[in-house]
């Protein structure tokens, strides 16, 4: 099998073009909806959330499922009113309560309050959160700078190793890819709630770590083509480079895919979401790195000339003597 | 054949010391998977005080530290975090409230005059404390939580004791008279001692107070968040008057350490700066296990996949490949244990993510291989250009990660920076193992004439070259 993605470049840029347009208008009905582009968790912006169990080591403690409306009451009898429940686990022996930022005592008195009504709780099995909202901003903030500053750094590296217009498409394809997983959560932040947290900004850092990765040995496999041959028409040489590196992508996001499933599927909850958000991403990834940012590159130098600077990287890449 | 033979070695020996670094060094766990609270206090400026410089963190730092060992919590982290903030961790405390409700509270320092008659009780008193606080010491190290909450208890009834052997002035003389606290040295060579300086109704109490006690040997009891932190006694010359002027020196045979360290324990109590507690994330010991057994469950399922598809896929490279991914778990997990990695949820994760980058340099090696096998090459130039070919792909894809892992451990915080850390250092191993392990071992490999069959390292070979001849 033989892919010639420069053919039908301008079906793959229609593609990716309608799946980022569509992210960003969840971002935009998200916008309207919740005044966030993505479901923020309370990292971002500060709030208390108590994750509580029943202690079934009592007895009659655990005889029926938390009911939800009792939870409710207790809150509206606190002032509480607008927070958000969850039943948690199988039995439905838990509950994830989150409200807006409480002290120790507000807190207390709603636990001492739930387990008068409810039952007592497990201090084991406790999991309490509260974040304060400089806190939450300063976490967005780090997290956001953590990002621009590893694009930066990313740039310079490629454009010292390869050339400027490398480097530029890259970083759109990264672009592509971090926009495109920020789409899907927007999107599962309305239909479903999900929330993203400072874990998701890790996953949007990795994937961009991962994407540029992939798109480097392409990259790499382009240079080494030209060097060899840089009469050859750029859309070939970019068609051989992404045959050549294909079977090296497939089975590199296969194999990190088998890892990340299985922190999906057995990890713990707070990973779930993490584990996610690397799995749209590397894919994307993958995508991006074949179909974008190669595309990209032939169509930018079939227009301004293919003439590409090897000196800098002559020591590193002179093939051994073949015999 | 040499080299190999002695890069085999190296390899063995590097596989020994890390199965006896991960056997004898215990990787210490993050609070989300031990249990424990991790509080982050933000202390305020206020009119008097409207910029938090370090002094003031350092001496608020002081406080907090006074607090936690009161609180009885073995192995408790205290760090300054930035410009104002202080971060908490208590592993394992089981009463987040307690800790919530002791370490937010402002500084409370009192001078107190003992009462007539209780000079022989103060001295039992202290003697008592003193070896409770030093049992405290050692039940620390033992890790002994019961135990060390039983002493806890017996030293503070033994603060309670001491405390009833005072009272206050009237008014009371606090931390909010206070100017400031510093250590010097003495005449005296190796001397250290303590000035303190009071404002000016500060200045009349403290007269009155050190006239009140001077010549009876009772004591002055400087409490700090009710405990007793120094018990100078005044000289009889001040009978008359008292101290007056607002300053005074405690002295006693201090080292510059000791009289500091006091120095700071009397401007966090003078401080009148609030804290407050803006973060607190607290688990639960049980939850925290369970994360642990199910990311263990993860790593070994993913790591299980992960060797079969690569036996699969690439046959004796694949088998290969799984050695030195067996070899890079070790050596990850050992380097772990030797720089004190402190294992949390996202650093779990970042391992086992690491796991399948990991297969990623040997997928490049190992595909270049087929390549070369493809356009005619000998099984040993194959081998040879595969690794060579596939260097600057792997060390371009790897410095890009490490930028971004670099950026998050500069700029992240906490659970974030354990992610970073781990990751990057997983791909460094994998690095070395992709170039030393796999590569010996593939030499080895093809050295042997049983295995010396290219069809073993590239399954149907001969109609793909068919193809690119074709081509």
């Amino acid at each position: 099998m033989k892919l010639s993605i420069n053919q039908s470049r301008k079906l793959w840029w229609a593609i990716s073009a309608v799946a980022i347009i569509t992210g960003i208008a969840a971002m935009l009905i998200s916008w309207q909806q919740i005044g966030a582009p993505l479901r923020p968790s309370l990292d971002f912006v500060g709030g208390t959330r108590l994750q509580l169990e029943r202690d079934c080591s009592q007895p009659n403690n655990c005889a029926q499922p938390i009911d939800i409306t009792a939870v409710r009451e207790v809150l509206a009898a606190q002032g509480l009113a607008n927070s958000s429940i969850q039943i948690l686990g199988q039995e439905q022996q838990g509950i994830s309560i989150r409200t807006s930022t409480l002290d120790v005592e507000q807190r207390t008195q709603l636990q001492d309050a739930l387990s008068q009504r409810i039952g007592a709780f497990d201090p084991q099995s406790t999991q309490i959160d509260t974040v304060g909202p400089t806190i939450g901003r300063q976490l967005l903030s780090s997290g956001l700078l953590a990002l621009i500053v590893s694009f930066g750094g990313i740039i310079v590296y490629i454009s010292l190793r390869f050339q400027l217009d490398f480097a530029v498409f890259a970083i759109t394809a990264l672009l592509h890819d971090v926009l495109f997983t920020a789409g899907v959560f927007a999107i599962l932040g309305l239909v479903w709630g999900v929330e993203v947290d400072s874990l998701f900004i890790v996953a949007l850092l990795t994937i961009t770590g991962f994407s540029v990765n992939d798109t480097v040995v392409i990259y790499d496999r382009i240079r080494e083509i030209l060097k060899v041959n840089p009469d050859r028409s750029i859309s070939e040489i970019v068609d051989d480079a992404v045959n050549q590196t294909l079977a090296r992508s497939i089975n590199t996001t296969l194999t990190t895919m088998l890892a990340l499933f299985a922190i999906f599927l057995f990890g713990g909850e707070t990973l779930k979401n993490f584990a996610l958000a690397l799995i749209i991403g590397f894919i994307c990834g993958a995508y991006s790195s074949i179909f974008i940012a190669s595309t990209l590159l032939s169509w930018w130098r079939e227009r301004h000339g293919q003439r590409l600077a090897t000196q800098s990287t002559a020591v590193i890449d002179s093939p051994p003597e073949d015999t | 054949m040499q080299r190999q033979r002695s890069l085999l070695a190296l390899i063995v020996v590097l596989v020994i010391a890390a199965i006896v670094a991960i056997a004898r060094l215990p990787i210490s766990l993050g609070l989300d998977l031990q249990g424990g609270s991790q509080l982050t206090i933000q202390v305020q400026p206020t009119a008097e005080i409207p910029q938090i410089t370090d002094r003031e963190l350092e001496a608020v730092q002081s406080v907090i530290e006074n607090r936690i060992n009161g609180l009885g919590v073995s192995e408790p982290v205290v760090q300054t975090v930035g410009q104002d903030q202080i971060l908490v961790q208590l592993p394992g405390v089981s009463n987040p409230e307690q800790a919530e409700r002791v370490l937010g509270g402002t500084a409370q320092l009192e001078f107190r005059t003992q009462r007539p008659g209780t000079e022989a009780q103060l001295f039992a008193e202290q003697q008592v404390r003193l070896g409770l606080l030093a049992k405290q010491q050692e039940l620390r190290a033992t890790n002994n939580t019961t135990e060390i909450q039983q002493n806890q208890e017996a030293i503070e009834r033994s603060n309670a004791a001491i405390a009833q052997l005072f009272e206050s002035t009237n008014p009371p003389l606090t931390g909010r008279n206070l100017e400031d606290a510093y250590g010097q040295p003495t005449q005296a060579p190796n001397n250290w001692e303590v000035g303190i300086r009071f404002d000016s109704p500060g200045a009349e109490l403290f007269a009155q107070l050190t006239r009140d006690l001077a010549g009876t040997g009772r004591s002055i009891g400087i409490f700090l968040d009710n405990e007793l932190i120094s018990a100078p006694t005044v000289g009889p010359q001040f009978a008359q008057t008292g101290i007056t002027g607002g300053s005074a020196v405690i002295t006693g045979r201090f080292t510059a350490q000791e009289a500091n360290d006091l120095a700071i324990q009397l401007r966090g109590g003078a401080l009148p700066v609030p804290v407050e507690i803006v973060e607190n994330r607290t688990v639960g010991a049980t939850l925290g296990r369970d994360s642990i057994q199910r990311s263990i469950y993860a790593g070994i399922g993913g790591l299980i996949l992960v060797l079969i598809f690569m036996v699969v896929y690439y046959r004796v490279p694949g088998i290969i490949a799984d050695l030195s991914l067996c070899v890079y778990a070790l050596l990850t997990w050992a380097s772990f244990a030797l720089l004190g990695v402190t294992l949390t949820l996202p650093g779990i994760a970042g391992f086992i993510l690491s796991i399948g980058m990991a297969v990623d340099a040997n997928v490049l090696i190992f595909e270049r291989t087929r390549e070369e096998l493809r356009a005619g090459k000998s099984l040993y130039r194959s081998v040879e250009s595969g690794f060579y070919r596939a260097f600057s792909s792997i060390l371009d894809s790897n410095v890009t990660t490490w930028i971004a892992c670099a950026a998050l451990f500069w700029l992240g915080a906490g659970l974030v920076r354990g992610f970073a850390l781990t990751l990057a250092l997983g791909i460094a191993v994998s690095m070395f193992t992709a170039i030393t392990c796999s590569r010996t071992l593939m030499f080895i490999a093809i050295s042997l004439p049983s295995l010396r069959k290219p069809e073993l390292y590239c399954p149907n070979l001969p109609t793909v070259r068919r193809a690119e001849v074709a081509r």
